[in-house]
């Protein structure tokens, strides 16, 4: 890659990395905000169980140095974070930086894996669709995924979880501590899961088949296809991987959700898990962690769509 | 408690047989095999694995495993020598001296001997557990000790307040090592202690894998003789339909508690053993009565007429449980049998409310006074909500047909608990108390309770019952102790500031591989060193 083609993309990164910043301060503020406005505190979920006492949830702050006020409790955390401590859950003990870590990248083995589940289906319909019209083949194959799309994930979850045990004699759930063969079929499920249940085939397929369509109509590709030349080559960059990217980018949230879901069937131990867990113990600091990676993932998402889009368009970068 | 969330747990611990000390012998001579693993199913993951800071009934489980008590329990719930061998206890009741087993060592941690087991690590484990900074609410537990003394390396002496009923099944606190805590004052969660306790049980920590599976295994030189089972594996579920599905499936081999849903499926099974265990609770609807509509016993009574609990209780729980009359868990000593629960009689419940003032408007909502009898019912959201909400609907149902409108109102469980016991701004709740042993309902009843955060969220207050309740503790004697609590529950049976519902029968599920299962009513794995897997079972 040339040099002159590097610097836009630099440029675009870095501006990009100052908005998240902003970006991140602000969902924390918020998610402070309503962590401090909801009922209930983190203390008293510790001690909760047994007789509440003000003076047990009293201790219990004391130890952990909690400041009153709720600007100077906001600040402290902040000011921890930017010195790379994001403190330590109130559930566990465990600092939240490295369990948020661990979790995230399972979430993101299942979200990206599944990711290319939906590619792998949604791709070839739309672009068999695209070229030859609805044919017998697309016609049923597109009424397909918008059939799958209305699924809703957690009943699919639960009946791949039956047909895998009761057809073929499979129990899809992994455990750090079984070492058996097949372990990668425990890790494939979920991933098959996600991919088919989140939603987002037939909005792929629609959106891919109406930008590939678009892009066949073009004057350049009628040359193209005067010339003889390969249409294919022609259309990939604006009617194949700018539509996808920009997809992808606008449904890496809708799946991090879907993650959620799954996660609960499959016993996967990722973010959404965590998430929920956290929010019931009001476990401040792990729930400030988890929407701090959330977000910048869903941007990263963004982002990686921008940097494609100028690479494949140096001038995008321009406008 | 993660558990169940719609449960409050009290621990007000009480055993009332006391027999007289024992040393058991130090090696397990009873020839069973040795090996093999057990992989339980939880549903949810332990917070910390430290006896004092851990507060759900999962780490309970895993704590029990790892650490002693002073004394025991055995499987007649009679008080047994554990890590005392023999105790003394002065004649006016407020000295209890306890002579330590000599022949006790910690669980060894990497790169370290083994340290032995002596009383300064008791005195460490009391002072601990009494620091206001501790998280933890022990300390309610053990206000009734004045101080503790150390005699000599294997001799301690606590001084009691004044002299209480049962003090010595108090003693069965699980002792933590001097050595253990890095924090020498206080535990918190963030101690590494917590999550990588080492104590003087059967079992001691080996890891926590990534997904939080807890993995322990055999302690060879535990005191009482190394435990049978070579290796426990506590596994995390989210879903407990899953749960129960990897059971039948054979990917875990015991559910420690079993979904009322999935009982029939596991009962079809001849792999599996159901084994039912009593958890000392019941459910409720608890009446405000700040709400001068309920604060007439007439009201109240008629409700509970009004409500078939056996048909929700066949329909809902596949009949797993029993019906209650009173304040006390039945299989506590101090439930009172003579007093039957209120059938179902609806036109009873009509005539009840008639005779309290109210007339059928033209609405069929029962009136007083131009006040309409519509009430608000809040419960908090439970994980395996589904009976409870159909429970609740049920409620509704039979209040509706007597002429009262009751609007249902789920909340999610912190924000409940600041309506009913902070706010007070319910009318009636769901829920249900989880007692070690019921005999001591002051808090929920006594009025010198009702305050914002207190166990009295529905203000009820009598005279009579505070008497009999401030009596109750005072008292040593144990058969007087129990008329005053039959009194109780006769009274209160009678008051009805709850509709008291019914006791649910626990399960646990496990694979007949495993053998000379008993299970202790909520601590659960008191006799797991016991446990056996025959060795051609073993896989």
């Amino acid at each position: 890659m040339k040099l002159s083609s590097i610097r836009p993309i630099t440029l675009l990164i870095s501006k990009e990395l100052m908005i998240t910043a902003f970006l991140l301060l602000g969902v924390s503020f918020v998610i402070f905000i309503i962590l401090f406005l909801s009922p209930g505190d983190p203390f008293s979920a510790m001690v909760k169980g047994q007789i509440m006492s003000e003076a047990a949830t009293k201790g219990a702050s004391d130890a952990l140095v909690v400041p009153d006020a709720w600007y100077s409790q906001y600040l402290s955390w902040l000011n921890n974070m930017l010195h790379g401590n994001f403190g330590t859950s109130t559930r566990s003990g465990l600092p939240v930086l490295r369990e948020v870590v661990l979790v995230t990248i399972n979430t993101i083995y299942l979200t990206i894996g599944s990711m290319f589940v939906t590619l792998l289906l949604a791709i070839p319909i739309a672009v068999v669709s695209a070229r030859r019209g609805m044919t017998p083949f697309t016609w049923p194959a597109t009424i397909f995924t918008y059939v799958i799309s209305a699924l809703p994930v957690f009943w699919l979850g639960y009946i791949v979880i039956y047909i895998s045990m009761h057809q073929f004699g499979l129990f899809p759930l992994a455990f750090g501590s079984m070492s058996k063969k097949f372990s990668w079929i425990y890790f494939m499920l979920p991933v098959f899961v996600l991919g088919l249940g989140n939603g987002t085939i037939s909005e792929v397929v629609r959106y891919l088949r109406d930008e590939m369509e678009r892009v066949f109509a073009e004057d350049y590709i009628r040359t193209a296809r005067a010339k003889g030349a390969s249409i294919w080559k022609h259309s990939f960059k604006e009617g194949f991987l700018i539509p996808i990217t920009e997809i992808i980018a606008s449904k890496v949230s809708f799946i991090l959700g879907g993650a959620i879901v799954v996660e609960q069937v499959f016993n996967w131990p990722g973010m959404g898990r965590m998430a929920w867990q956290a929010a019931q113990d009001r476990d401040y600091p792990l729930i400030m962690g988890i929407t701090l990676m959330a977000a910048i993932i869903v941007r990263l998402g963004s982002l990686i769509q921008r940097v494609v889009h100028i690479i494949v368009n140096p001038r995008a970068s321009q406008e | 408690m993660k558990r169940l969330p719609s449960v409050l747990l009290l621990i007000f611990f009480f055993v009332f047989i006391v027999i007289s000390p024992q040393a058991e012998a130090g090696q397990k001579t009873d020839g069973k095999p040795d090996g093999g693993t057990l992989n339980y199913g939880e549903y949810g993951r332990p917070a910390t694995l430290d006896p004092i800071t851990s507060n759900d009934m999962i780490s309970m489980r895993i704590t029990e495993l790892i650490f002693n008590g002073l004394v025991g329990i055995n499987e007649k719930q009679e008080i047994v020598p554990e890590l005392a061998e023999r105790w003394e206890i002065s004649k006016d009741g407020k000295f209890y001296t306890f002579y330590l087993r000599q022949d006790v060592m910690w669980h060894a941690r990497e790169e370290e001997d083994p340290v032995p087991f002596t009383a300064d690590d008791v005195i460490f484990t009391y002072n601990i557990m009494m620091h206001p900074k501790t998280t933890s609410s022990m300390v309610y537990m053990y206000e009734f000790i004045e101080s503790v003394e150390k005699m000599d390396d294997y001799t301690l002496q606590f001084t009691l307040k004044r002299p209480i009923l049962n003090a010595l099944a108090k003693f069965s606190f699980k002792v933590i090592p001097k050595h253990g805590p890095e924090n020498q004052e206080f535990l918190s969660r963030e101690d590494p202690f917590a999550q990588k306790p080492i104590g003087t049980g059967p079992y001691m920590l080996k890891n926590i894998t990534a997904d939080r599976e807890v993995i322990l295994v055999a302690n060879e030189d535990y005191f009482k003789g190394r435990p049978h089972i070579n290796k426990f594996a506590a596994r995390p579920f989210a879903d407990q339909n899953i749960m129960s599905q990897a059971l039948l499936f054979n990917a875990i081999d015991m559910i420690v508690l079993v979904n009322h849903r999935d009982i029939p499926q596991i009962q079809g099974d001849k792999r599996y053993i159901l084994q039912p265990y009593n958890a000392l609770s019941y459910s409720f609807f608890g009446y405000n009565m700040r709400n001068p509509l309920l604060a007439d016993k007439r009201v109240r009574k008629a409700f509970t007429y009004a409500v078939n609990r056996q048909e929700m209780l066949d329909s809902f729980f596949n009949g797993q449980g029993t019906i209650i009359s009173g304040p006390f868990a039945p299989g506590s000593w101090a439930y009172n049998l003579d007093v039957q629960p209120l059938p179902y009689d609806p036109e009873k419940a009509i005539a009840l409310l008639n005779e309290a003032g109210f007339t059928k408007g033209d609405d069929g909502i029962m009136v007083k006074d131009g006040q309409k009898l519509s009430l608000t019912l809040k419960v908090p959201i439970a994980k395996e909500s589904e009976a409870v909400k159909r429970v609740v609907l049920a409620f509704k149902n039979y209040l509706n047909k007597i002429g009262v409108d009751v609007e249902g109102e789920f909340k999610e469980w912190l924000s409940w608990k600041e309506d009913v016991f902070l706010k007070h701004d319910f009318d009636i709740i769901f829920a249900s108390w989880v007692f070690d042993d019921s005999a001591d309902i002051s808090s929920l009843f006594h009025s010198a309770e009702i305050r914002p955060g207190k166990n009295n969220f529905g203000a009820y207050s009598n005279p009579e019952v505070d008497g009999l309740i401030v009596e109750s503790k005072l008292t040593l004697d144990h058969e007087k102790r129990r008329t005053i609590n039959r009194k109780l529950h006769a009274i209160i049976a009678d008051e009805s500031p709850y509709t008291f519902l019914w006791t649910l029968t626990n399960y646990a599920a496990f694979n007949k591989k495993l053998r000379r299962v008993a299970i202790h009513p909520y601590k659960f794995f008191s006799f797991a060193d016991d446990w056996f897997i025959p060795a051609s079972e073993q896989r």
